[in-house]
Protein backbone atom coordinates (compact mmCIF):
# COMPACT_ATOMS: atom_id res chain seq x y z
CA UNK A 1 0.00 0.00 0.00
CA UNK A 2 2.79 2.37 0.92
CA UNK A 3 4.46 1.59 -2.39
CA UNK A 4 1.30 2.53 -4.31
CA UNK A 5 0.82 5.73 -2.33
CA UNK A 6 4.46 6.65 -2.93
CA UNK A 7 3.95 6.13 -6.67
CA UNK A 8 0.85 8.29 -6.58
CA UNK A 9 2.75 11.02 -4.73
CA UNK A 10 5.56 10.96 -7.28
CA UNK A 11 3.05 11.28 -10.10
CA UNK A 12 1.30 14.17 -8.37
CA UNK A 13 4.59 15.96 -7.86
CA UNK A 14 5.57 15.41 -11.50
CA UNK A 15 2.31 16.80 -12.81
CA UNK A 16 2.12 19.64 -10.33
CA UNK A 17 5.67 20.83 -11.12
CA UNK A 18 4.72 20.80 -14.80
CA UNK A 19 1.58 22.75 -14.03
CA UNK A 20 3.50 25.32 -11.98
CA UNK A 21 5.99 25.78 -14.85
CA UNK A 22 3.09 26.33 -17.19
CA UNK A 23 1.59 28.82 -14.77
CA UNK A 24 4.79 30.84 -14.82
CA UNK A 25 4.61 30.91 -18.60
CA UNK A 26 0.98 31.91 -18.46
CA UNK A 27 1.98 35.36 -17.29
CA UNK A 28 2.29 36.04 -21.00
CA UNK A 29 -1.47 35.69 -21.44
CA UNK A 30 -3.41 38.90 -21.95
CA UNK A 31 -3.83 41.76 -24.38
CA UNK A 32 -0.74 43.69 -25.47
CA UNK A 33 -0.03 46.70 -27.62
CA UNK A 34 3.04 46.99 -29.88
CA UNK A 35 5.04 50.20 -29.75
CA UNK A 36 3.48 51.75 -32.82
CA UNK A 37 0.00 51.57 -31.27
CA UNK A 38 -1.45 50.33 -34.54
CA UNK A 39 -2.75 47.02 -33.24
CA UNK A 40 -3.61 45.08 -30.11
CA UNK A 41 -2.68 41.46 -29.76
CA UNK A 42 -4.28 38.90 -27.48
CA UNK A 43 -1.89 36.19 -26.41
CA UNK A 44 -3.51 32.82 -25.73
CA UNK A 45 -2.33 29.37 -24.91
CA UNK A 46 -3.03 26.45 -27.20
CA UNK A 47 -1.77 23.17 -25.85
CA UNK A 48 1.54 24.00 -24.24
CA UNK A 49 2.40 26.80 -26.66
CA UNK A 50 1.55 30.48 -26.83
CA UNK A 51 -0.04 32.27 -29.76
CA UNK A 52 -1.07 35.86 -30.34
CA UNK A 53 -3.85 37.13 -32.55
CA UNK A 54 -4.79 40.64 -33.63
CA UNK A 55 -7.94 41.77 -31.83
CA UNK A 56 -7.91 45.48 -32.61
CA UNK A 57 -6.59 47.68 -35.38
CA UNK A 58 -6.17 51.43 -35.18
CA UNK A 59 -7.00 51.60 -38.89
CA UNK A 60 -9.35 48.62 -39.38
CA UNK A 61 -10.26 49.42 -42.97
CA UNK A 62 -8.05 49.37 -46.03
CA UNK A 63 -7.91 52.99 -47.31
CA UNK A 64 -7.83 51.69 -50.87
CA UNK A 65 -10.89 49.45 -50.73
CA UNK A 66 -12.79 50.85 -47.75
CA UNK A 67 -13.26 47.26 -46.57
CA UNK A 68 -11.83 45.53 -43.49
CA UNK A 69 -8.11 44.96 -43.87
CA UNK A 70 -7.00 41.58 -45.14
CA UNK A 71 -3.60 39.93 -45.28
CA UNK A 72 -2.96 41.10 -48.85
CA UNK A 73 0.85 40.95 -48.56
CA UNK A 74 0.91 37.26 -47.72
CA UNK A 75 2.99 35.26 -50.18
CA UNK A 76 0.39 32.48 -50.00
CA UNK A 77 -2.51 33.51 -52.28
CA UNK A 78 -4.87 31.37 -50.22
CA UNK A 79 -4.32 33.66 -47.23
CA UNK A 80 -4.45 37.00 -49.02
CA UNK A 81 -8.14 37.45 -48.28
CA UNK A 82 -7.87 36.43 -44.64
CA UNK A 83 -9.07 39.24 -42.37
CA UNK A 84 -6.30 40.77 -40.28
CA UNK A 85 -8.54 41.05 -37.27
CA UNK A 86 -8.30 37.64 -35.68
CA UNK A 87 -5.08 36.80 -37.52
CA UNK A 88 -2.49 34.87 -35.52
CA UNK A 89 0.78 36.67 -35.96
CA UNK A 90 2.59 35.15 -32.96
CA UNK A 91 2.98 31.40 -33.11
CA UNK A 92 4.46 28.45 -31.30
CA UNK A 93 6.16 30.18 -28.38
CA UNK A 94 7.36 27.88 -25.63
CA UNK A 95 8.13 29.06 -22.12
CA UNK A 96 11.69 28.16 -21.31
CA UNK A 97 11.89 29.81 -17.89
CA UNK A 98 13.51 33.00 -16.61
CA UNK A 99 10.78 35.16 -18.17
CA UNK A 100 11.61 34.08 -21.70
CA UNK A 101 9.53 32.44 -24.42
CA UNK A 102 11.37 31.02 -27.41
CA UNK A 103 11.03 28.89 -30.55
CA UNK A 104 8.26 31.13 -31.89
CA UNK A 105 7.66 33.14 -35.01
CA UNK A 106 6.23 36.58 -35.61
CA UNK A 107 4.48 37.62 -38.80
CA UNK A 108 4.56 41.17 -40.14
CA UNK A 109 1.40 41.79 -42.19
CA UNK A 110 2.91 44.99 -43.56
CA UNK A 111 5.38 43.07 -45.70
CA UNK A 112 4.13 39.49 -45.53
CA UNK A 113 7.30 38.23 -43.84
CA UNK A 114 7.64 35.77 -40.99
CA UNK A 115 10.59 36.04 -38.62
CA UNK A 116 12.06 33.86 -35.92
CA UNK A 117 11.15 35.40 -32.61
CA UNK A 118 11.78 35.40 -28.88
CA UNK A 119 9.84 37.13 -26.12
CA UNK A 120 11.40 38.47 -22.94
CA UNK A 121 9.21 39.80 -20.15
CA UNK A 122 11.14 42.69 -18.65
CA UNK A 123 8.43 43.37 -16.09
CA UNK A 124 4.87 42.14 -15.57
CA UNK A 125 3.51 44.66 -18.05
CA UNK A 126 6.31 44.91 -20.61
CA UNK A 127 7.52 42.53 -23.30
CA UNK A 128 10.59 42.77 -25.49
CA UNK A 129 9.61 40.98 -28.67
CA UNK A 130 12.53 40.35 -30.99
CA UNK A 131 12.08 39.31 -34.60
CA UNK A 132 15.18 38.23 -36.46
CA UNK A 133 16.54 36.52 -39.53
CA UNK A 134 18.73 33.51 -38.92
CA UNK A 135 20.74 34.87 -36.03
CA UNK A 136 19.46 37.21 -33.38
CA UNK A 137 21.91 39.97 -34.38
CA UNK A 138 19.99 40.54 -37.60
CA UNK A 139 16.78 41.65 -36.00
CA UNK A 140 14.66 44.25 -34.34
CA UNK A 141 13.19 44.44 -30.88
CA UNK A 142 9.81 45.95 -30.24
CA UNK A 143 8.47 46.74 -26.80
CA UNK A 144 4.88 45.72 -26.12
CA UNK A 145 2.82 46.98 -23.21
CA UNK A 146 0.05 45.16 -21.35
CA UNK A 147 -3.48 46.49 -21.63
CA UNK A 148 -6.45 46.19 -19.33
CA UNK A 149 -10.08 47.23 -19.10
CA UNK A 150 -10.12 50.83 -17.83
CA UNK A 151 -10.55 51.18 -14.12
CA UNK A 152 -13.73 52.92 -13.07
CA UNK A 153 -13.00 56.44 -11.85
CA UNK B 1 -10.32 -1.63 -7.19
CA UNK B 2 -8.08 -0.99 -4.23
CA UNK B 3 -8.36 2.22 -2.28
CA UNK B 4 -4.88 3.32 -3.39
CA UNK B 5 -5.72 2.86 -7.03
CA UNK B 6 -8.96 4.81 -6.62
CA UNK B 7 -6.96 7.66 -5.03
CA UNK B 8 -4.46 7.57 -7.90
CA UNK B 9 -7.25 7.52 -10.49
CA UNK B 10 -8.96 10.44 -8.79
CA UNK B 11 -5.76 12.48 -8.86
CA UNK B 12 -5.20 11.72 -12.52
CA UNK B 13 -8.78 12.70 -13.40
CA UNK B 14 -8.24 16.01 -11.62
CA UNK B 15 -5.12 16.62 -13.68
CA UNK B 16 -6.70 15.75 -17.00
CA UNK B 17 -7.80 19.34 -17.80
CA UNK B 18 -4.17 20.44 -17.55
CA UNK B 19 -2.88 17.68 -19.75
CA UNK B 20 -5.31 17.04 -22.58
CA UNK B 21 -4.68 18.50 -25.98
CA UNK B 22 -6.33 21.85 -26.56
CA UNK B 23 -7.58 23.40 -29.82
CA UNK B 24 -5.13 23.10 -32.67
CA UNK B 25 -3.29 26.05 -34.14
CA UNK B 26 -4.33 27.74 -37.33
CA UNK B 27 -3.29 31.06 -38.73
CA UNK B 28 -6.84 32.24 -39.20
CA UNK B 29 -8.92 32.15 -36.05
CA UNK B 30 -12.27 30.67 -36.90
CA UNK B 31 -14.23 31.21 -33.72
CA UNK B 32 -16.49 34.21 -33.45
CA UNK B 33 -15.35 36.77 -30.94
CA UNK B 34 -16.72 40.15 -30.03
CA UNK B 35 -13.73 42.28 -30.85
CA UNK B 36 -15.46 45.47 -29.70
CA UNK B 37 -14.44 44.53 -26.16
CA UNK B 38 -10.87 45.48 -27.08
CA UNK B 39 -11.77 48.97 -28.28
CA UNK B 40 -11.43 50.71 -24.95
CA UNK B 41 -8.40 49.45 -23.10
CA UNK B 42 -5.80 51.27 -21.04
CA UNK B 43 -2.17 50.51 -20.35
CA UNK B 44 -1.74 48.68 -17.07
CA UNK B 45 1.41 50.63 -16.31
CA UNK B 46 0.75 54.31 -15.86
CA UNK B 47 2.80 56.80 -17.81
CA UNK B 48 3.43 54.45 -20.75
CA UNK B 49 4.43 56.47 -23.79
CA UNK B 50 3.96 55.62 -27.45
CA UNK B 51 6.65 56.40 -29.99
CA UNK B 52 6.65 56.68 -33.74
CA UNK B 53 8.75 54.18 -35.67
CA UNK B 54 11.25 54.79 -38.44
CA UNK B 55 9.36 52.55 -40.83
CA UNK B 56 7.12 53.81 -43.59
CA UNK B 57 4.77 51.36 -45.29
CA UNK B 58 5.91 50.18 -48.68
CA UNK B 59 9.41 51.64 -48.50
CA UNK B 60 12.14 49.77 -50.39
CA UNK B 61 13.70 47.38 -47.88
CA UNK B 62 16.61 48.51 -45.78
CA UNK B 63 19.73 46.51 -46.53
CA UNK B 64 21.41 44.86 -43.57
CA UNK B 65 24.22 43.48 -45.70
CA UNK B 66 24.84 44.35 -49.31
CA UNK B 67 27.47 43.01 -51.67
CA UNK B 68 27.58 44.69 -55.05
CA UNK B 69 29.57 45.15 -58.21
CA UNK B 70 29.72 48.49 -59.97
CA UNK B 71 30.70 48.98 -63.60
CA UNK B 72 31.25 52.24 -65.47
CA UNK B 73 31.79 52.57 -69.19
CA UNK B 74 34.67 54.27 -70.98
CA UNK B 75 35.53 57.90 -70.32
CA UNK B 76 38.15 60.49 -71.22
CA UNK B 77 40.19 62.08 -68.49
CA UNK B 78 42.14 65.27 -69.02
CA UNK B 79 44.07 67.31 -66.52
CA UNK B 80 44.49 71.06 -66.45
CA UNK B 81 47.39 71.73 -64.15
CA UNK B 82 47.71 74.93 -62.14
CA UNK B 83 51.27 74.25 -60.99
CA UNK B 84 54.74 73.60 -62.31
CA UNK B 85 55.05 70.06 -61.00
CA UNK B 86 52.96 68.29 -63.60
CA UNK B 87 52.10 68.60 -67.25
CA UNK B 88 48.66 68.74 -68.74
CA UNK B 89 47.76 65.28 -69.95
CA UNK B 90 44.90 63.13 -71.04
CA UNK B 91 44.06 59.46 -70.81
CA UNK B 92 41.37 57.20 -72.13
CA UNK B 93 39.78 55.00 -69.49
CA UNK B 94 38.43 51.86 -71.09
CA UNK B 95 36.16 51.14 -68.16
CA UNK B 96 36.16 51.24 -64.38
CA UNK B 97 34.69 48.81 -61.94
CA UNK B 98 34.76 47.69 -58.34
CA UNK B 99 33.18 45.82 -55.47
CA UNK B 100 30.95 47.45 -52.92
CA UNK B 101 30.19 46.11 -49.48
CA UNK B 102 27.82 47.65 -46.98
CA UNK B 103 26.61 46.59 -43.57
CA UNK B 104 23.93 48.23 -41.47
CA UNK B 105 23.71 46.21 -38.29
CA UNK B 106 21.21 47.04 -35.55
CA UNK B 107 23.06 47.47 -32.27
CA UNK B 108 20.18 48.62 -30.12
CA UNK B 109 16.60 48.43 -31.29
CA UNK B 110 14.05 49.73 -28.82
CA UNK B 111 10.85 51.74 -29.04
CA UNK B 112 12.60 54.76 -27.61
CA UNK B 113 15.79 54.56 -29.66
CA UNK B 114 17.33 52.66 -32.54
CA UNK B 115 21.10 52.58 -32.93
CA UNK B 116 22.66 51.07 -35.99
CA UNK B 117 26.31 50.43 -36.83
CA UNK B 118 27.25 51.07 -40.43
CA UNK B 119 30.28 49.85 -42.34
CA UNK B 120 31.09 50.35 -45.97
CA UNK B 121 33.80 49.51 -48.44
CA UNK B 122 33.90 50.50 -52.09
CA UNK B 123 36.56 50.44 -54.74
CA UNK B 124 36.83 51.88 -58.21
CA UNK B 125 39.51 50.34 -60.41
CA UNK B 126 40.32 52.16 -63.62
CA UNK B 127 41.37 50.22 -66.67
CA UNK B 128 43.19 52.33 -69.25
CA UNK B 129 43.64 51.33 -72.86
CA UNK B 130 46.66 49.08 -72.94
CA UNK B 131 47.26 48.96 -76.64
CA UNK B 132 48.45 52.52 -76.90
CA UNK B 133 50.95 53.54 -74.28
CA UNK B 134 50.61 57.18 -75.25
CA UNK B 135 47.06 57.24 -74.07
CA UNK B 136 47.94 56.03 -70.60
CA UNK B 137 48.57 58.85 -68.17
CA UNK B 138 52.19 59.40 -67.29
CA UNK B 139 52.06 62.04 -64.64
CA UNK B 140 52.18 61.01 -61.03
CA UNK B 141 48.52 61.62 -60.38
CA UNK B 142 47.15 59.72 -63.33
CA UNK B 143 49.66 56.92 -62.92
CA UNK B 144 48.69 56.59 -59.31
CA UNK B 145 45.00 56.12 -59.63
CA UNK B 146 45.08 54.38 -63.00
CA UNK B 147 47.42 51.83 -61.48
CA UNK B 148 45.93 51.54 -58.04
CA UNK B 149 42.34 52.73 -58.25
CA UNK B 150 40.41 54.42 -55.49
CA UNK B 151 39.12 52.95 -52.29
CA UNK B 152 36.70 53.97 -49.57
CA UNK B 153 36.39 52.32 -46.19
CA UNK B 154 34.29 53.71 -43.42
CA UNK B 155 32.40 53.07 -40.25
CA UNK B 156 29.57 55.02 -38.76
CA UNK B 157 26.35 55.00 -36.86
CA UNK B 158 22.75 55.96 -37.45
CA UNK B 159 20.56 56.87 -34.51
CA UNK B 160 16.80 57.22 -34.72
CA UNK B 161 15.35 58.86 -31.63
CA UNK B 162 11.55 59.18 -31.53
CA UNK B 163 10.39 61.93 -29.22
CA UNK B 164 6.72 60.94 -29.17
CA UNK B 165 4.11 59.48 -31.53
CA UNK B 166 4.90 62.07 -34.19
CA UNK B 167 8.24 63.83 -33.75
CA UNK B 168 11.65 62.27 -34.17
CA UNK B 169 15.34 63.05 -34.44
CA UNK B 170 17.74 61.31 -36.79
CA UNK B 171 21.51 61.45 -36.47
CA UNK B 172 24.11 60.00 -38.77
CA UNK B 173 27.87 60.10 -38.33
CA UNK B 174 30.53 58.34 -40.35
CA UNK B 175 34.29 58.35 -40.63
CA UNK B 176 35.65 57.42 -44.04
CA UNK B 177 39.18 56.83 -45.17
CA UNK B 178 39.43 57.25 -48.90
CA UNK B 179 42.38 57.08 -51.23
CA UNK B 180 44.57 55.11 -53.59
CA UNK B 181 45.70 52.85 -50.80
CA UNK B 182 45.82 49.08 -50.83
CA UNK B 183 47.29 46.17 -48.92
CA UNK B 184 50.79 47.33 -49.88
CA UNK B 185 50.18 50.89 -48.79
CA UNK B 186 47.72 51.07 -45.95
CA UNK B 187 45.83 54.30 -45.33
CA UNK B 188 46.80 56.80 -42.69
CA UNK B 189 44.01 57.04 -40.13
CA UNK B 190 44.79 60.74 -39.76
CA UNK B 191 43.24 61.21 -43.19
CA UNK B 192 39.84 59.94 -42.03
CA UNK B 193 37.10 62.35 -43.04
CA UNK B 194 34.03 62.92 -40.93
CA UNK B 195 30.53 63.26 -42.35
CA UNK B 196 27.46 63.88 -40.23
CA UNK B 197 23.81 64.83 -40.42
CA UNK B 198 21.16 65.81 -37.90
CA UNK B 199 17.49 65.87 -38.82
CA UNK B 200 14.32 66.72 -36.97
CA UNK B 201 11.08 65.56 -38.50
CA UNK B 202 7.54 64.31 -38.21
CA UNK B 203 6.06 60.91 -38.87
CA UNK B 204 2.77 62.17 -40.18
CA UNK B 205 1.24 58.75 -40.80
CA UNK B 206 2.24 55.17 -41.52
CA UNK B 207 2.73 56.29 -45.11
CA UNK B 208 4.55 59.55 -44.73
CA UNK B 209 7.45 61.01 -42.81
CA UNK B 210 9.50 64.11 -43.46
CA UNK B 211 12.29 66.01 -41.83
CA UNK B 212 14.66 68.96 -42.09
CA UNK B 213 18.24 69.12 -41.01
CA UNK B 214 21.84 70.05 -41.60
CA UNK B 215 24.70 67.95 -42.87
CA UNK B 216 28.46 68.05 -43.07
CA UNK B 217 29.19 66.20 -46.26
CA UNK B 218 31.72 65.34 -48.93
CA UNK B 219 29.14 64.23 -51.48
CA UNK B 220 30.09 67.13 -53.73
CA UNK B 221 33.76 66.20 -53.38
CA UNK B 222 34.72 69.19 -51.27
CA UNK B 223 33.79 69.56 -47.65
CA UNK B 224 30.46 71.30 -47.43
CA UNK B 225 27.72 72.17 -44.95
CA UNK B 226 24.28 72.03 -46.48
CA UNK B 227 20.65 71.77 -45.37
CA UNK B 228 18.92 68.46 -46.03
CA UNK B 229 15.31 67.48 -46.52
CA UNK B 230 13.99 63.97 -45.95
CA UNK B 231 10.75 62.59 -47.34
CA UNK B 232 9.48 59.04 -47.38
CA UNK B 233 5.99 58.64 -48.76
CA UNK B 234 3.75 55.85 -50.01
CA UNK B 235 0.43 56.30 -51.79
CA UNK B 236 -2.83 54.95 -50.30
CA UNK B 237 -2.84 52.05 -52.77
CA UNK B 238 0.83 51.30 -51.94
CA UNK B 239 1.73 51.26 -55.63
CA UNK B 240 3.60 54.54 -55.72
CA UNK B 241 6.03 56.22 -53.42
CA UNK B 242 8.91 58.63 -53.02
CA UNK B 243 12.15 58.20 -51.10
CA UNK B 244 14.37 61.21 -50.86
CA UNK B 245 17.10 62.77 -48.81
CA UNK B 246 17.75 65.95 -50.74
CA UNK B 247 20.13 66.89 -52.16
CA UNK B 248 21.91 63.51 -51.81
CA UNK B 249 19.31 61.34 -53.48
CA UNK B 250 15.73 61.18 -54.68
CA UNK B 251 13.77 58.37 -56.23
CA UNK B 252 10.24 57.57 -57.19
CA UNK B 253 9.05 54.06 -56.47
CA UNK B 254 6.61 51.81 -58.26
CA UNK B 255 5.77 48.73 -56.20
CA UNK B 256 4.33 45.78 -58.06
CA UNK B 257 3.93 43.97 -54.75
CA UNK B 258 5.79 43.84 -51.45
CA UNK B 259 8.61 41.79 -53.02
CA UNK B 260 9.04 43.48 -56.34
CA UNK B 261 9.67 47.16 -57.09
CA UNK B 262 11.08 49.65 -59.54
CA UNK B 263 12.89 52.88 -58.63
CA UNK B 264 13.81 55.84 -60.78
CA UNK B 265 15.84 58.79 -59.59
CA UNK B 266 19.33 59.98 -58.87
CA UNK B 267 22.05 59.81 -56.25
CA UNK B 268 24.91 62.18 -55.64
CA UNK B 269 27.97 60.14 -54.68
CA UNK B 270 31.20 61.68 -53.61
CA UNK B 271 34.17 61.71 -51.31
CA UNK B 272 37.57 63.31 -50.97
CA UNK B 273 40.40 60.85 -51.71
CA UNK B 274 44.00 61.01 -50.55
CA UNK B 275 45.89 60.08 -53.71
CA UNK B 276 49.49 60.71 -52.82
CA UNK B 277 50.27 57.66 -50.75
CA UNK B 278 52.37 56.11 -53.53
CA UNK B 279 53.79 59.31 -55.05
CA UNK B 280 57.13 60.01 -53.50
CA UNK B 281 57.83 63.68 -53.11
CA UNK B 282 54.21 64.77 -53.49
CA UNK B 283 51.93 64.84 -50.53
CA UNK B 284 48.71 66.31 -49.22
CA UNK B 285 46.87 65.89 -52.50
CA UNK B 286 43.15 65.16 -52.29
CA UNK B 287 40.95 64.20 -55.21
CA UNK B 288 37.53 65.82 -54.83
CA UNK B 289 35.49 63.20 -56.62
CA UNK B 290 31.76 63.57 -57.03
CA UNK B 291 29.31 62.16 -59.53
CA UNK B 292 25.59 62.28 -60.17
CA UNK B 293 24.05 58.94 -60.98
CA UNK B 294 20.74 59.09 -62.80
CA UNK B 295 19.34 55.62 -62.60
CA UNK B 296 16.62 53.08 -63.00
CA UNK B 297 16.70 50.31 -60.40
CA UNK B 298 14.78 47.09 -60.11
CA UNK B 299 14.72 45.26 -56.79
CA UNK B 300 13.12 41.96 -55.97
CA UNK B 301 13.12 39.30 -53.30
CA UNK B 302 14.60 36.08 -54.59
CA UNK B 303 14.18 34.13 -51.38
CA UNK B 304 12.73 35.44 -48.16
CA UNK B 305 15.01 38.19 -46.99
CA UNK B 306 17.51 37.89 -49.82
CA UNK B 307 16.97 40.59 -52.42
CA UNK B 308 18.62 41.23 -55.74
CA UNK B 309 19.06 44.76 -57.01
CA UNK B 310 19.91 45.80 -60.56
CA UNK B 311 20.49 49.39 -61.48
CA UNK B 312 21.64 51.11 -64.62
CA UNK B 313 21.91 54.68 -65.71
CA UNK B 314 24.05 57.61 -66.59
CA UNK B 315 27.05 58.77 -64.59
CA UNK B 316 27.56 62.54 -64.79
CA UNK B 317 30.88 63.81 -63.48
CA UNK B 318 30.38 66.69 -61.04
CA UNK B 319 33.94 67.01 -59.75
CA UNK B 320 37.26 65.31 -60.33
CA UNK B 321 39.53 68.14 -59.21
CA UNK B 322 42.52 67.97 -56.93
CA UNK B 323 43.47 70.15 -53.97
CA UNK B 324 46.87 70.46 -52.36
CA UNK B 325 45.86 70.78 -48.71
CA UNK B 326 47.66 73.66 -47.02
CA UNK B 327 49.53 72.34 -43.96
CA UNK B 328 47.83 69.02 -44.65
CA UNK B 329 44.56 70.33 -43.25
CA UNK B 330 41.25 70.05 -45.03
CA UNK B 331 39.40 73.30 -45.58
CA UNK B 332 35.95 74.60 -46.38
CA UNK B 333 35.47 75.98 -49.88
CA UNK B 334 31.70 75.64 -50.11
CA UNK B 335 29.88 76.79 -53.19
CA UNK B 336 31.35 80.26 -53.19
CA UNK B 337 34.98 79.80 -52.10
CA UNK B 338 37.62 81.04 -54.54
CA UNK B 339 40.55 78.86 -53.50
CA UNK B 340 42.17 77.56 -56.72
CA UNK B 341 42.46 73.84 -57.33
CA UNK B 342 45.90 72.27 -57.72
CA UNK B 343 44.59 70.44 -60.79
CA UNK B 344 41.31 70.89 -62.58
CA UNK B 345 40.36 67.65 -64.26
CA UNK B 346 37.68 66.75 -66.71
CA UNK B 347 36.17 63.29 -66.71
CA UNK B 348 33.68 62.69 -69.46
CA UNK B 349 30.29 61.21 -68.68
CA UNK B 350 29.31 57.64 -69.30
CA UNK B 351 26.79 54.93 -68.53
CA UNK B 352 27.03 52.73 -65.49
CA UNK B 353 25.40 49.66 -64.01
CA UNK B 354 25.44 47.95 -60.66
CA UNK B 355 24.18 44.63 -59.37
CA UNK B 356 23.97 43.70 -55.71
CA UNK B 357 22.73 40.92 -53.52
CA UNK B 358 21.28 41.99 -50.20
CA UNK B 359 20.10 40.68 -46.89
CA UNK B 360 17.28 43.01 -45.93
CA UNK B 361 15.99 44.09 -42.56
CA UNK B 362 12.89 42.76 -40.79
Amino acid sequence: MFKSLFSALVLVLMFSSSVFAQDAGDRLLGVWEPSNGKARVKIEKIGSKYFGKIVWLKEPEDPETGKPKVDKNNADPALQNAPLKGYRLLKDFVYKGEDEWTEGTIYDPENGSTYSSTIKMTDENTLDIRGYIGISAFGRTDVWKRLQIPKKK
Amino acid sequence: MSKELRVLLGILILLVPFCVAQPQDSTIVEEEEDYSMYDNLDFVAEGTKRFCTSKVLGLSPQKLISLGYDFQGGADLSTDVNNSLFNNESARIEYSHGLRLQGNIPVLSRNSIIIQANINYAEQNYVALKNDENTVGTNLFERSFLNYGLRTAGIGTTIFKPLDEENYLLFQVSGDNNGDYGWNALPDLANTRLSAAAIWGKKVSDRKMWGWGLSRTYRAGDLNYIPVFLLNWTSANSKWGAEMLLPARAQLRRSFNSRNLLLIGYELEGQTYRIDSRNQGVSNLELRRSELRFRLAYERSISGFIWLSFQAGFRYNYSFNIDDLPNNRDFFRGFFGDQPYFMENTLSNTFYSMVSINLVSP
